[in-house]
């Protein structure tokens, strides 16, 4: 009789130690599930400043004694909320920020609702945004402010940096996509065939939810299942279930986005890629990159599926601005803000950036930053 | 004609005496009127002998049924009567006919569209229920079914039957998308379980099975994401895609429509109601914001 090759009593034995374990994990998740849960996300206080309809510019106040003269501003997506930069202590951009001595604006776009539906990217950029930076010039009394964008918010910021040159002193850009003629991402490769009228025609806005189905379609296998098998694994673990939850609140945060613009960013960016080729018109007037001047930080994820680095990294080399970087840090589209690692490589390195250019006028010459490096 | 008369068919004898019947009783009621109890006694004046308005149209109408009754009555018309009464078979028959036939004719339509079924989808294999499946009853569908939605609608009711039937349409068709979609969208997990089973077959054979059940996940998940990567970037997966949000967004519109006609009988306004209102109120704030900018420069220009 010759030996089996399987071992089957190792595999036996593994079962049975698995099952051993999932009983005991069962036990100790009741006592972590019924005890109370710190689940609360975006908790730093800050105070409401300005209000224009539905969007409000939420005020910061530093924490240090050194803080920068200039003022920085915010600008998230319309996609999910900007809550996702103060997920919790230990892991929260603002919190690093106003440890450094930043004096902090960030956009909360609001809840866009049916009588929202009319807004363009025009109303977004030259009217939202536009107002909410003169507020800071004229509370600040400064010429211009420091301005840093994520995803679709960095698009808006580019644009509004080419539009609104003279009120910009400082340009970051984070997981931002500009260039949208690339095959990296499923995104890009989903949106060149959507009929974008007719899904704005039929629901007005574009349903939160129904994106964030769509994000999950990207990856099934790891968003749908792997995840939630995660969970499970470590469920008796009351840190991991506190932190898993606190994600999954701002992951399906979603609010809709205003049918006009979600159609004018799909025709306009993800078919016609027009933003890189500088024909892009909004407001009537053209958006010319090569009008962006002012110094450039533009971060993104060399594993982003939603904004490749395809998509990001040729703005700086359509810029008119002679100081320009690209950073690609080795994370995904979220990891950049929230992962343990980033917190030590992202933030920490935008407020170095800002402080080498955080001076007088004569700081800003081509000279002047040269000496800076 | 004595003779003829004597010689009374059955329908025209129970004629002759439902017509005397009727004339005795009509006769008998008018006469028993001022017995009755009338509603509007009240309203009359006491002794003032003036009839109601109800006892005068009751009398005019008793009046009238016996006229009637009389002429039935008269031979020549009772003879005309039962010679008709012999004729309603004939005449129910011809009436009938046409509309059994066309009863028929559209049940024969239907049992030749369901026998082209197979002729329709020769291209696809029943036996392996399939995504090829979903593809067949939407060929059938806008072959051989759809048409009946499609039918011209008329009268008063016209344009409510045809957003009606746009919105069942639309629904089929949007029924039969995401089933197709979403068998597309389970292949991957066939096709993992598949590829699994062969490796599993081959570790066996090797004896390099692993021995942590963790590793059969981990191996089945990694597979799986390759599989879905692949598929999604087909360009079948897109069109499917596609095809799903396009029947989606075409559902909603007919659907909306047809709420529409539902809500102007409520006092509610239809949302194409407000969104009119919504795209008023947008342009007045556009400009709003335009002239007060406009004057919040020109009054710090002044200062200047």
């Amino acid at each position: 009789m010759t030996q089996s090759k399987i071992s089957v009593d190792l595999l036996l034995a593994g079962l049975a130690d698995d099952a051993e374990k999932a009983q005991e994990r069962a036990q100790k998740a009741t006592d972590v599930l019924l005890e109370p849960l710190e689940t609360e996300i975006a908790t730093t206080p800050y105070e409401v400043v300005y209000q224009d309809d539905r969007v409000k510019l939420k005020h910061y106040k530093s924490t240090s004694e050194s803080g920068m003269k200039t003022p920085l501003l915010v600008v998230y997506a319309l996609i999910n909320r900007e809550t996702m930069l103060d997920l919790q202590p230990g892991r929260s951009v603002v919190q690093t920020f106003l440890r450094e001595g930043i004096d902090l604006y960030m956009i909360d776009w609001g809840y866009p609702t049916r009588k929202d539906r009319y807004l363009t990217i025009d109303d977004h950029v030259n009217g939202y945004m536009d107002g909410v930076v003169d507020f800071i010039r004229e509370k600040h009394k400064i010429p211009n402010i420091n301005l840093m964008g994520i995803c679709m918010g960095g698009t808006f910021s580019v644009i509004y940096a080419a539009l609104h040159p003279e009120k910009v002193k400082n340009l970051i850009t984070t997981v931002t996509p500009t260039n949208f003629d690339t095959d990296q991402g499923l995104l890009h490769i989903w949106m060149k065939n959507l009929d974008v009228d007719r899904l704005i025609e039929a629901f007005g806005n574009m349903p939160g939810d129904m994106m964030n189905l769509g994000f999950l379609l990207l990856n099934p296998a790891r968003l749908m299942i792997d995840k939630y098998v995660g969970f499970v694994e470590n469920i008796d673990n009351k840190s991991f279930v506190e932190n898993f939850v606190r994600m999954e609140k701002w992951i399906f945060d979603s609010p809709d986005v205003p049918g006009e613009t979600f159609r004018q960013f799909i025709k306009d960016f993800y078919q016609k890629n027009l933003l890189i080729k500088n024909q892009l018109v909004v407001g009537g007037q053209r958006v010319d990159l090569r009008k962006i001047t002012m110094p450039l930080l533009n971060f993104y994820g060399h594993f982003d599926h939603l904004v490749p680095p395809g998509a990001c990294e040729l703005l700086t080399s359509k810029v008119g601005s002679t100081d320009t970087r690209d950073i690609c840090l080795d994370t995904g589209h979220i990891g950049i803000y929230v992962s343990g690692k980033c917190q030590r490589e992202f933030a920490p390195r935008i407020v170095r950036w800002l402080r080498e250019r955080d001076g007088d006028e004569s700081a800003d010459s081509p000279e002047a930053r040269a000496a800076v490096g | 004609m004595t003779e003829k008369r004597d010689q009374k068919t059955v329908p025209e004898s129970l004629l002759e005496a439902w017509t005397e019947a009727s004339k005795d009783f009509w006769g008998a009621t008018m006469r028993a009127w001022p017995a009755a109890p009338d509603s509007s006694r009240t309203e009359r004046e006491p002794g003032s002998g003036a009839k109601s308005r109800t006892q005068e149209s009751w009398e005019t109408t008793m009046k009238t049924v016996q006229a009637l009754t009389a002429v039935m009555g008269d031979p020549g018309v009772m003879e005309s009567v039962a010679s008709g009464i012999n004729r309603v078979p004939d005449v129910v028959l011809k009436v009938l006919r046409p509309a059994w036939e066309g009863f028929f004719q559209l049940q024969r339509e239907w049992l030749e569209r369901a026998a082209r079924i197979g002729k329709s989808t020769a291209a696809y294999d029943f036996e392996n229920l399939d995504q090829e499946a979903f593809k067949a009853w939407t060929e059938i569908y806008e072959k051989e079914f759809r048409q009946f939605l499609k039918i011209p609608q008329i009268g008063l009711t016209r344009a409510y039957q045809e957003r009606l039937s746009e919105a069942a349409d639309k629904f089929n068709i949007f029924q039969a998308a995401v089933s197709e979609f979403l068998s597309v969208l389970y292949l991957p997990m066939e096709k993992s379980n598949k590829v699994l089973q062969e490796r599993l077959a081959a570790m066996a054979e090797d004896g390099s099975l692993p021995e942590k059940s963790r590793e059969y996940y981990r191996m089945w998940i990694k597979i799986l994401e390759g599989h879905y990567m692949t598929l999604f970037k087909s360009p079948e997966y897109n069109q499917e895609l596609a095809k799903t949000l396009d029947a989606l967004s075409e559902f909603m519109a007919a659907r909306q429509k047809m709420l529409e006609d539902g809500l102007r009988m409520l006092p509610i306004p239809t949302q194409k109601e407000m969104d009119e209102l919504y795209h008023e109120i947008y342009l007045l704030k556009k400009r709003l914001k335009a002239l007060e900018k406009m004057q919040k420069q020109g009054a710090a220009q002044a200062g200047n």
